[in-house]
């Protein structure tokens, strides 16, 4: 076994090979992934819709830009980019999950997307695309499940143009020790009990749960955004911290 | 906090829309719009929105930070004038009146207008996808048969009351009564303004008669 094979990343609570994660997490959306869109209003009862709305005020996307949105699964995000992109424009639906991105695929078309839009199953932490193709990223709850989230940052900065935007909201820490123990109750205990009844499966909810506590804080982003050559890297929480939107320009 | 301007904007946007879909004239409105961005600047309270058309409806954006070259139209808005322009007067007038200050496809305002205010629903039609065809037309004409009985019941209601006040308990004055006393109260003052000149005129010939 060579040395490579021997590194471990985390999966949730679990220590899992590197090679491995991204297969898992695979299989995680596989089975949730018709249920998906219910039980994320479900979980968060409706808030993400105005998350991911935020996300798209904050990305100041216009006719004829180019957009790439990582991880997009459902599409509620690509939805909102196409029209604002108009014809000129193109968005790029990219999911590394095929299951999420066929259930984005039906739900685009059904409502009525569809020149402006491209499907890509596509790895983040090496996209298909040329250096400086996109006027505007985003990765909305996506970064947690990818393997080596440095590899993904440098990625999507090498994809983006200069003065172009990467904008990544995904969960975080709360600052409210009292915020912190009811979401902690919540997630733990009862969010695999809600994936259960209506996804039917409750493993994959309770890795959900385990990959938030597991992902970078607001600070350590921020400076892995930096790291990856982004500039002028800001956050804005959210809801109390448990979702934060990082915001870096490529210059 | 910061999600609450967010959460307004999406209801907003939300009725808005669903408003659009029930009104049949709003699909060819909305397609000579579609792609069109109108920048909105609201002076009390200080905020920037676009309203980004397509063919569904309109997006309503917060845009901060969004340069005036970006949108096809640039228009600054007071309360007054916000108010004005609902009411109905031309965006000519409030322009020409200094009221207005817009740039860009100016057409785009007015377009806005006749978009949002010469909404006709067809909310028969919505009810019947609730409940069926002949359920939603007997409720409509339900509806429509007691709108009119409140109508004309309202209208009675005032005749009557105005009958009774004017005429048979004299509490007021009717409009012939009450035009006949402006008649005679004019007559009064045409009547004390000759007098009061005459007595004026007496003044000053006694005062000359004095002097000689």
């Amino acid at each position: 076994m060579s040395p490579t094979d021997k590194r471990t990343t985390d999966f949730g609570y679990q220590e899992v090979p590197l090679d491995e994660k991204a297969s898992r997490v695979a299989d995680v959306f596989h089975s949730v992934a018709a249920r998906y869109d219910v039980m994320n209003d479900l979980m968060s009862m409706g808030i993400h819709r105005v998350w991911k709305r935020l996300t798209i005020e904050r990305a100041g996307v216009r006719p004829g830009h180019q957009v790439l949105d990582i991880a997009g699964g459902t599409g509620d995000l690509t939805l909102k980019f196409s029209r604002l992109v108009g014809p000129r424009g193109k968005v790029v639906l990219a999911d590394i999950n095929a299951s999420m991105l066929n259930v984005g695929r039906d739900k685009l078309m059904d409502n009525g997307v569809g020149s402006n839009v491209e499907y890509v199953q596509a790895n983040a932490e090496c996209l298909p695309f040329p250096d400086n193709s996109f006027d505007c990223i985003t990765i909305a709850f996506g970064l947690r499940n990818v393997t080596d989230k440095d590899a993904a940052l440098r990625s999507m900065a090498r994809v983006l143009k200069p003065g172009g935007r990467l904008l990544v909201l995904e969960f975080s820490k709360p600052n409210n020790p009292l915020l912190t123990k009811a979401y902690d109750e919540y997630s733990f205990r009862l969010l695999p009990k809600m994936g259960e009844w209506v996804a039917g499966d409750g493993e994959s909810y309770r890795y959900l749960a385990e990959s938030i506590r597991m992902h970078p804080d607001q600070e350590t982003l921020k400076s892995m955004m930096e790291d990856a050559g982004l500039e002028r890297v800001e956050y804005t929480n959210l809801t109390g911290g448990i979702v934060a939107l990082h915001r870096g320009i490529k210059l | 906090m910061l999600l609450t301007p967010t959460l307004l904007l999406a209801g907003c946007e939300r009725t808005l829309n669903a408003l659009l879909a029930r009104d049949p004239a709003s699909p060819a409105r909305l397609a000579r719009l579609s792609g069109s961005r109108l920048l909105v600047r609201f002076e009390q309270p200080r905020l920037a929105l676009v309203l980004h058309y397509h063919d569904a409806g309109i997006d309503l954006l917060r845009a901060d930070d969004l340069d005036d070259r970006h949108a096809d139209a640039v228009v600054e808005l007071t309360p007054e004038t916000l108010s004005a322009w609902l009411g109905g007067t031309s965006v000519e007038q409030l322009m020409f009146e200094g009221k207005l200050a817009i740039r860009g496809q100016v057409h785009l305002l007015e377009a806005t207008r006749t978009l949002l205010l010469d909404l006709d629903l067809d909310w028969e039609n919505e009810l019947a996808r609730w409940l069926g065809d002949t359920p939603a037309h007997s409720l409509a004409e339900g509806v429509r048969r007691a709108a009119d009985w409140g109508l004309r019941t309202r209208d009675e209601l005032v005749q009557d009351v105005a009958e009774y006040v004017f005429e048979e308990a004299r509490l007021l004055p009717g409009r012939q009564q009450r035009d006949v006393l402006r008649d005679q109260l004019t007559a009064l003052e045409v009547a004390t303004d000759r007098l009061e000149a005459r007595f004026k005129r007496l003044d000053r010939r006694l005062r000359a008669g004095a002097r000689q």
